[in-house]
């Protein structure tokens, strides 16, 4: 059985591809933010656990309550580009969710307890004690395993060859596991993560916990210090994941395309940047390097899937039905709603301003 | 047949979306009436100076936010990755139709998530306009998540013009949409009450308790008796078919509605006696019963809804097993397991055809049957049907029972479903003469009625019944229970079939039950009359001449007298008559 000929056909569209790649290259670096920031904040939370000292322990208390604030963007800003994603490549994700049916179900029970005890570590800090550590420790672990069950099925959708084990195992047990890219697929954006993270929470303790000198340098040291040693392997971890790919793949990234030439090229140097000001303990423009590198790695990793598709599936080829005032409206109400939060959140700084 | 299948034979995936969609709706309309029920308390604890009632406020916020960001936020979540594991065809229609009104839910639903936080971090510290409006944007952006998701769900049960116009808009204000709206928002200031109540008996202030009690209970009875007119006004522009599947055509929605109407008395009852009469009834148990009889009036309603699009997922549009309506009479004419993708037997050979059926069975049956599960299992469904007389069901199963989909494919793929839901589920005989497994009436009742009825299940009901009665029974089945439809056949077939339910408590009457007419005739006629003198004065008599001859003995000769028999007798004896005399059925 070919593999093209179980992949469904796609759906009519509402609005020219390019709006949903636009939208889904906008919206998926944000979510990696606040995926990063979760994992990091909850890792360093971890971390000064293991340190003896008040201004460790406080660094600890301070992330667990910015936790429940990050599982709750991570989550919605998942939603944005898994919207997007359903819509270009539905087709695709389907099929591959079916295969893994019972693991990617048990993503919302896993997320459900993890963020539960984002709370409880958050609001019963103190009566825990040590306890809370081993309640951190779970939510990572959580946490991890749901970023390995998306990992499977980001890269399940976009190898078709390996669908057909449907026909003696149809009970959505599959998992990706003999994909060669899967492991450093995970580990790369693991590790960028929770260096991303780290930094985050470097930028976290020098601004929004400065008016405890002592626990805001602990925070950005251990902050940095993950985020440059996280980066340093991650050369490791990267250039494994780019030997995994497919050669004509990996080819295009050598030379082959000059846009996925330039990308790997710019990631690197920009990579390299970070380094260079992440082991001066630079916190500001380490973040204004990662910014740009978290959205050219999301670029990357776009035209990877690109060539996995290649043989199966052209976007350009779907067909389009535009009507514009549905997009318009969605446009409308994503500036009301920018600017709504805007107002909130200036509305609460002056608060904390005058408290 | 356009996407792979979730198979767990013994577990049905239209009961894992009941079950998430019943929990998440509870949780989401109570986020949605909840804010509108946070920043009211809040005023009245502002303009009463009640420390006790904001500070019960502030706790509400607390287990509100803990409630609906969470659990309601990631059901939500689930419901999407639910339906898209179990209706991929249809979720991607939904999504590639709506996915502007989606991604605007997410807006709001991102303004929710900032506007709670900064809500309840902010509480007592913001001066107090500020945090009220705070909270007034948090319930617009709440409401307009739900403002969205309405047309959406609503456009799966009435899709309107949007099926021939294929307009964003067309399909999203679509003939349920306003009724439902407001019925959905009653509801969640209902349970915005009921979840109030609960809260509020935590309050150690026993003035500020009873307060918030009685405030809460107005609350969810106003609310309450405004989604009464909305419900009504809801069902009434529904489409014909979905309103007489709510009306009772379908044995689950009877079921449904009837839980439903009682949770809804009970809950009207409860509310009245605790906020009217008794201050000493103003427990947390009672107020538990007050939230469990909401949920199963609202439950009962969802369900419904659910319910009410059978055979459809999208109605008119698209079957609950992902084949387009618009589709069938092609995939009809050129085979089903050519079209699918997803399925090995592209060819049904001999050798294959209970390979094939067994695709054919879950790509357009697993949907809404278990193998040996809770739900609908199809072995027991099946079990009292041969291989013939399942060829002929399948051929009218949509005609007969509305809310199953017609099956989609050629003659070829019809007999190997029908194959491998008796040979393969039940080793029964692939006998090809659908008559030869017993006499009519036993083939008949297989064919029409083994479905759903066992004659095991069916004989005690009949107990003591005259086959007369079970016969004029047989003219008005949707009258004994609405769920069952209309037998359509023949006076003989039915004859035929009577007599065989008759013979089920009578053995030994099977013979006497078939030859009902000859003895009505010796009995009645044949004193005057013998069959070889009416044979002449009869001939080429319509039986239909003969029946209303029945009527009018006495006009055609005064001779006669009038025949005082029942109508079901008049028939048996027309029939009887009919076929000795020669006369055209």
């Amino acid at each position: 059985m070919s593999p093209a000929s179980l992949i469904p056909v796609a759906d009519t569209l509402t609005a020219p591809n390019g709006w949903f790649q636009f939208f889904l290259m906008l919206t998926f670096p944000l979510h990696l933010f606040a995926m990063n920031a979760m994992l990091g904040a909850g890792l360093v939370a971890f971390i000064s656990h293991l340190y003896p000292g008040r201004a460790y322990h406080e660094l600890s208390h301070q992330l667990a309550k910015a936790l429940p604030f990050l599982v709750a963007f991570t989550v919605n800003l998942g939603v944005a580009p898994l919207l997007f994603v359903n819509v270009i490549y539905g087709h695709l994700l389907y099929s591959s969710t079916v295969l893994m049916g019972l693991y990617w179900l048990a993503v919302i029970p896993i997320l459900i307890v993890a963020y539960y005890l984002t709370y409880i570590y958050d609001f019963s800090f103190r009566k825990l004690g040590n306890l809370a550590m081993f309640v951190l420790l779970v939510v990572l672990a959580l946490l991890l395993t749901v970023g390995f069950i998306f990992s499977n099925n980001m890269s399940m959708m976009i190898a078709p060859a390996s669908w057909s084990r449907w026909f003696a195992t149809p009970g959505g047990t599959l998992l990706n596991l003999a994909d060669p890219t899967l492991m450093p697929r995970y580990l790369h954006i693991i590790t960028g993560s929770l260096a991303v993270g780290g930094l985050f929470t470097a930028l976290y303790s020098t601004t929004l916990l400065k008016s405890t000198p002592e626990v805001s340098e602990v925070g950005r040291k251990l902050g940095m210090q993950l985020f440059t040693w996280l980066t340093l392997l991650q050369l490791g971890v990267g250039t494994w994941f780019l030997l995994s790919l497919p050669k004509a793949t990996m080819l295009r990234f050598m030379g082959g395309s000059p846009i996925a030439t330039a990308l790997l090229v710019i990631g690197v140097l920009l990579a390299v940047a970070t380094l260079l000001t992440g082991f001066k303990q630079l916190v500001l423009p380490t973040v204004w390097l990662t910014l740009p590198l978290v959205y050219v790695m999301s670029f990357m990793r776009d035209v990877v899937r690109g060539n996995f598709l290649a043989p199966y599936f052209d976007p350009t080829t779907v067909p389009v039905q535009v009507q514009w005032s549905p997009l318009i409206f969605f446009l409308m109400t994503l500036a009301l709603g920018i600017g709504l939060v805007a107002w909130m959140l200036v509305r609460l700084k002056n608060t904390k301003k005058a408290c | 047949m356009n996407y792979p299948i979730w198979f767990v034979p013994a577990f049905g995936g239209g009961l894992l979306i009941a079950l998430v969609a019943i929990v998440h709706v509870f949780v989401s309309h109570f986020a949605v009436g909840g804010g509108l029920y946070l920043v009211l308390a809040e005023r009245k604890a502002i303009k009463e100076k009640s420390q006790a009632i904001m500070d019960f406020v502030k706790k509400h916020t607390k287990f509100f936010m803990l409630l609906t960001m969470v659990f309601g936020g990631l059901t939500g979540v689930a419901i999407w990755f639910v339906i898209s594991l179990i209706h991929p065809a249809a979720t991607s229609l939904l999504i590639h139709t709506f996915v502007f009104g989606w991604a605007a839910e997410w807006v709001f639903f991102l303004v929710e998530i900032v506007a709670l936080f900064v809500y309840f971090y902010a509480f007592g510290k913001m001066d107090d306009r500020t945090h009220q409006t705070i909270g007034w944007i948090y319930f617009g952006a709440a409401w307009m998540s739900l403002f969205l998701i309405n047309g959406i769900i609503d456009f799966m049960l009435t899709p309107g013009s949007w099926i021939s116009t294929s307009n964003f808009w067309s399909g999203f204000f679509n003939p349920t949409f306003w009724p439902s709206l407001f019925f959905r928002s009653f509801m969640s200031f209902m349970l915005a009450g009921c979840y109030g109540f609960l809260t509020a008996t935590f309050l150690k202030d026993e003035e500020a308790r009873h307060r918030m009690i009685r405030y809460s209970g107005v609350w969810a009875l106003v609310s309450l008796i405004l989604s009464v007119p909305a419900g009504w006004w809801y069902i009434s522009v529904l489409p014909d078919k979905a309103r007489s599947l709510v009306g009772g055509a379908s044995p689950t929605i009877t079921r449904a509605a009837t839980v439903g109407a009682f949770s809804l008395a009970a809950l009207a009852g409860l509310v009245m006696v605790l906020i009217l009469l008794h201050p000493r009834a103003r427990t947390r148990t009672l107020t538990v019963v007050v939230m469990v009889a909401a949920m199963g009036y609202m439950g009962a309603f969802e369900w419904t809804r659910e319910a009410a699009r059978r055979p459809y997922v999208i109605n008119e549009v698209m079957y609950s097993n992902g084949i387009l309506k618009s589709e069938v009479e092609r995939i009809n004419r050129e085979g089903f397991l050519k079209n699918a993708r997803w399925v090995q037997q592209k060819e049904i050979t001999e050798a294959n055809q209970l390979e094939a059926g067994r695709e054919l069975f879950l790509h357009q049956c697993f949907a809404c049957h278990t193998v040996g599960g809770f739900n609908n299992d199809i072995i027991r469904r099946t079990k009292n049907m041969s291989y013939g007389a399942m060829r002929k069901y399948l051929t009218t199963i949509h005609e007969k029972r509305y809310f199953m989909p017609p099956f989609v494919g050629n003659e070829t793929e019809l007999k190997a479903l029908a194959a491998y839901l008796t040979a393969g589920l039940h080793k029964k005989p692939l006998a090809d003469d659908g008559g030869a497994a017993g006499d009519r009436g036993t083939v008949l009742y297989e064919e029409n009625c083994a479905a759903c009825h066992s004659a095991e299940s069916i004989k005690p009901k009949m107990k003591g019944w005259e086959l007369a009665k079970i016969r004029a029974a047989l003219d008005k089945l949707p009258a004994l229970n609405p769920a069952m439809p209309e037998y359509n056949a023949p006076a003989p077939d039915k004859d035929a079939v009577a007599g065989y339910l008759f013979s089920l408590n009578n053995p030994g009457a099977d013979s006497s039950a078939k030859d009902q007419g000859a003895t009505l005739y010796e009995e009645n006629c044949a004193a005057c009359h013998s069959l070889d003198q009416v044979k002449p004065k009869m001939a080429g008599w319509p039986k239909k001449k003969i029946r209303s001859a029945l009527d009018k003995l006495s006009a055609l000769n005064p001779a006669m007298p009038d025949y005082s028999g029942t109508a079901v007798e008049k028939d048996f004896l027309a029939d009887y008559l009919a076929k000795h005399t020669g006369g055209a059925q």
